[in-house]
């Protein structure tokens, strides 16, 4: 049984009336884009700068409704389970689909419910040392956790957190104790109070972390970021670790061949624009732009990355 | 002086359009049942992205410190609180509302409002990084103390221990299902999705209270409900009375400052450990459920001092306290502004009108609530016939809005038959709420700090008690507990007298 609330279901018997008229007049009315976590994070705020220029662009009204729950779950269902008529889209960070899929028994399936369109931004994980630790760079953390094993305890939360502190202690051949907190927050509060050792949270806590004392020891990602070009890569360490958030927007799949057309262009014509550009700057969101032919690309990558972490711990989730 | 620079910037004519503007949607969004500062603010976000940064964090500042206040002023007079924090305004309000001293309640409520507003503002101003300083003190083992001394609290409201502790219980029940926050297992979800997000507290304050009420409220006559012969009271005297009251408003504003730090459940914990407080050291604890001033005092002083206090490791540290200021966060973000100590020295411009504003935001609560109780009181005018399905549709919208979801519409509607259920027998619903609130709290605290004491090599009572802040906490809950006892006893004394001397005058 599935419940659909009742403003897609209101959204989808209008659009069900409009599809009388032609795919290619699309669109004729205004596009909801489901956002499977609350208001005010990253992930939200990329929904809403990103709906602010399409509206624009394709000249209707964008409604971001918020659907948060289950890690993402309740959104991304209901994105699945959404009429493929271009008139519902969602936006969320990749890889908590596979996640969450990978892990439980859900009611979609990425491969087959959905069509990534587009990639807007790419924000890696990283790992973050406590003020005052001994350790402030991977070398020294691996010495010390060589020497103590399970000693280290390492915070985390989110899906993405618990795979990319995992993954680490696999690559430096470590024992961490893992340590899982609600939210960005908590996981932040806990290590400036050095009640944890080591952090792995997105890029994003860079600054307060450091205006803290905290040290930032690498970031799972595929190249140094601009905003923090002093940061190493793991990958340039030596280890073959990429742990990236790319928010991506995605229609049900199923929408006909006008309709995508019509979003993917409208989707690349803003990718450029620099008003854009400049205030996912202003957000600290390192904007990657990837159109549907690279997404798709990068996600078939990832998907086989994050599965072998996922599958290798198993117990884990 | 460093402030004084930015002093025009605070009065320029659109700072003072966003704090008036963001404080009385604040009350209005408050006062509607189901709506609180968290959706108030999450509807209004995007607006702020095109205002300058200030104007925009005051409008959404105001906002918070208006929806602290609103929330009390249906529960006063009413029976329905707008929010969790808004319970004891209704436990204590509304019997005044019968006695037809809505006026006076009202009065108190928003007097009170207006020192706690002040006090956690002031603070936030003054003692910002060593109150931050301290708020990271509290790791696991510190936050598992502070919330079972939470879960003693319930133990001081009146009736019977057996029905309140069923009534925590079922809280703390409640709380498990869903995906389990540590093992990420799932609870009592029988595979449904919608389950596995788990029972968000506003749902089931709406039940437990507004939906309850209005179902308690069917079938009566209007003149059981509410007296209109309401008495007129002077500002003035009311004043009169809180100066008596110095202390006790001092310390409600006390712990709303230092609970509110607390990340997560600050806000639900001090309302409710301020109201007890003003209730052990009251000279009237026979008032007490029954229409008492002093507990409006407790929980109103205390409920607005958290908005300045859980601000503090948001501003300091760049840390969230609350779902309201990590909303908050994210519109700071938009604006390019990064939090933590650097926002004085990089941003000193937004900061301090930021900072000053919002206690310009208590001004205008103050001049709103006071000036606006005649007009409040015209809700008293409303025949029950309008106002019940009134509130129904607006709970159950406020079940809505929150997640956008249906599935919290029905817990809504089940709780509320539920609390319908309790009311009849004598079940209280506020220790269901402090046990859904806290129930995460203590337990992902407990299994932190066993997954933590093993790492460090350390068992669990010690690992708990190695810092000093620990030990005194414990120390502060064995004391909890001893005065929750003592207050039963003299509680089944005092109901004692009162029996006897009804049985007295009956004869």
């Amino acid at each position: 049984m599935k419940r659909i609330p009742s403003l897609v279901l209101s959204a989808t018997f209008v659009s069900l009336m409009a599809s009388t008229a032609m795919a290619s007049d699309y669109p004729t009315q205004a596009i909801t884009v489901i956002v499977p976590y609350g208001a005010g994070g990253g992930g939200d705020t990329v929904a809403r700068i990103v709906s602010d220029k399409l509206s624009d662009e394709l000249g209707v009204t964008i409604n971001v409704v918020n659907r948060p729950g289950a890690g993402g779950e309740i959104g991304i269902s209901e994105m699945a389970a959404a009429d493929a008529d271009g008139y519902t889209l969602g936006v969320f960070g990749y890889p908590d689909n596979f996640v969450i899929e990978s892990t439980r028994e859900v009611d979609f399936n990425s491969d087959e419910d959905l069509v990534f369109l587009a990639q807007f931004d790419n924000m890696p994980m990283g790992i973050f040392a406590k003020p005052n630790a001994a350790y402030t760079n991977l070398d020294e953390l691996q010495a010390y956790a060589s020497e103590n094993p399970g000693a280290l305890i390492i915070g985390e939360s989110g899906a993405l957190g618990l795979l990319s502190a995992l993954a680490l202690a696999d690559n430096l051949d470590v024992t961490l104790t893992d340590v899982r907190y609600g939210g960005g927050g908590d996981l932040l509060n806990a290590l400036l109070g050095e009640h944890i050792d080591l952090a792995s949270t997105s890029s994003m806590s860079h600054d307060p972390i450091v205006d803290a004392g905290g040290a930032p020891i690498a970031f799972a990602a595929s190249e140094r970021m601009e905003m923090f070009s002093d940061v190493p890569t793991l990958r340039e360490l030596g280890h073959d670790q990429v742990m990236e958030v790319g928010r991506v927007i995605v229609a049900p799949a199923g929408v006909p061949d006008e309709v995508l057309e019509r979003l993917t262009d409208a989707l690349d014509a803003i990718s450029t624009d620099e008003e854009m550009i400049a205030t996912f700057a202003n957000a600290s969101l390192p904007y990657a732009y990837l159109g549907h032919e690279a997404v798709n690309e990068k996600i078939e990558a990832s998907n086989a990355a994050f599965g072998a972490v996922i599958e290798a711990h198993a117990d884990k989730f | 002086m460093e402030f004084l620079a930015f002093l025009p910037n605070l009065f320029a004519l659109d700072v003072l359009g966003a704090v008036f503007v963001g404080v009385l949607i604040g009350i209005l969004v408050g006062a509607v049942p189901g709506l609180n500062g968290a959706v108030g603010i999450s509807l209004l976000l995007p607006l702020t992205f095109a205002l300058p940064p200030e104007v925009g964090l005051l409008l959404l500042g105001g906002i918070y410190m208006g929806c602290m206040y609103g929330g009390s002023i249906t529960a006063i007079l009413i029976n329905v609180p707008g929010d969790v924090v808004a319970a004891p305004a209704a436990m204590e309000g509304f019997p005044l509302t019968q006695q037809g001293r809505s006026k006076e309640a009202l009065y108190y409520s928003i007097f009170s409002s207006m020192i706690g507003g002040v006090v956690g503002i002031m603070v936030l101003i003054l003692f910002t990084p060593p109150l931050a300083r301290f708020a990271l003190q509290f790791g696991p083992a510190e936050m598992f103390f502070v919330a079972m001394s939470g879960l003693i609290i319930v133990g001081a409201l009146s009736g019977s221990l057996w029905k309140a502790a069923f009534a925590v219980a079922f809280g703390l029940w409640l709380s498990t299902i869903g995906l389990d926050q540590i093992s990420g297992a799932d609870r009592f979800t029988f595979g449904e999705r919608d389950l596995r997000s788990g029972i968000s507290v506003v749902p089931v304050v709406l039940g437990l209270f507004c939906i309850a009420e209005m179902i308690g409220n069917i079938g009566k006559r209007a003149s059981d409900l509410v007296q209109y012969t309401d008495q007129q009271i002077t500002r003035r005297e009311v004043l009169g009375e809180m100066t008596r009251h110095k202390t006790l408003l001092a310390k409600g504003s006390l712990i709303g400052t230092f609970i509110g730090l607390l990340p997560g459940v600050g806000t639900t914990l001090a309302v409710f450990m301020s109201y007890a407080e003003a209730r052990r050291t009251s000279k009237n604890p026979e008032k007490f459920e029954n229409g008492s001033v002093e507990g409006i005092m407790g929980a109103e002083s205390a409920n607005n001092a958290t908005v300045g206090s859980s601000l503090v490791p948001l501003l300091a540290l760049g840390v969230p306290g609350s779902p309201t200021t990590a909303i908050i966060a994210g519109a700071l973000v938009v604006h390019g502004i990064i939090l933590g100590p650097s926002l004085f020295v990089n941003r000193p411009d937004v900061a301090f009108v930021f900072l000053y504003g919002m206690l310009l935001t208590v001004v205008a609560m103050g001049l709103i609530g006071a000036f606006g109780i005649k007009y409040f009181a015209y809700i008293l005018k409303i025949r029950m016939d309008f106002i019940i399905p009134t509130i129904l549709v607006l709970a159950l919208f406020g079940a809505y809005s929150l997640r956008n979801s249906l599935f919290d519409v029905m817990i809504a509607i089940g709780m509320g038959i539920l609390g319908a259920i309790f009311k009849r027998v004598g079940v209280p619903p506020a220790p269901v709420v402090i046990g859904l609130v806290l129930g995460p709290m203590i337990e992902t605290n407990l299994s932190r700090s066993i997954r933590i004491s093993e790492a460090r090599g350390m068992s669990l009572p010690e690992y708990m008690l190695s810092s000093s802040l620990g030990i005194g906490l414990l120390i502060g809950v064995l004391v909890l507990m001893g005065i929750v006892v003592q207050m039963r006893r003299r509680m089944a004394v005092v109901e004692e007298q009162v029996q006897a001397s009804r049985e007295g005058a009956d004869r």
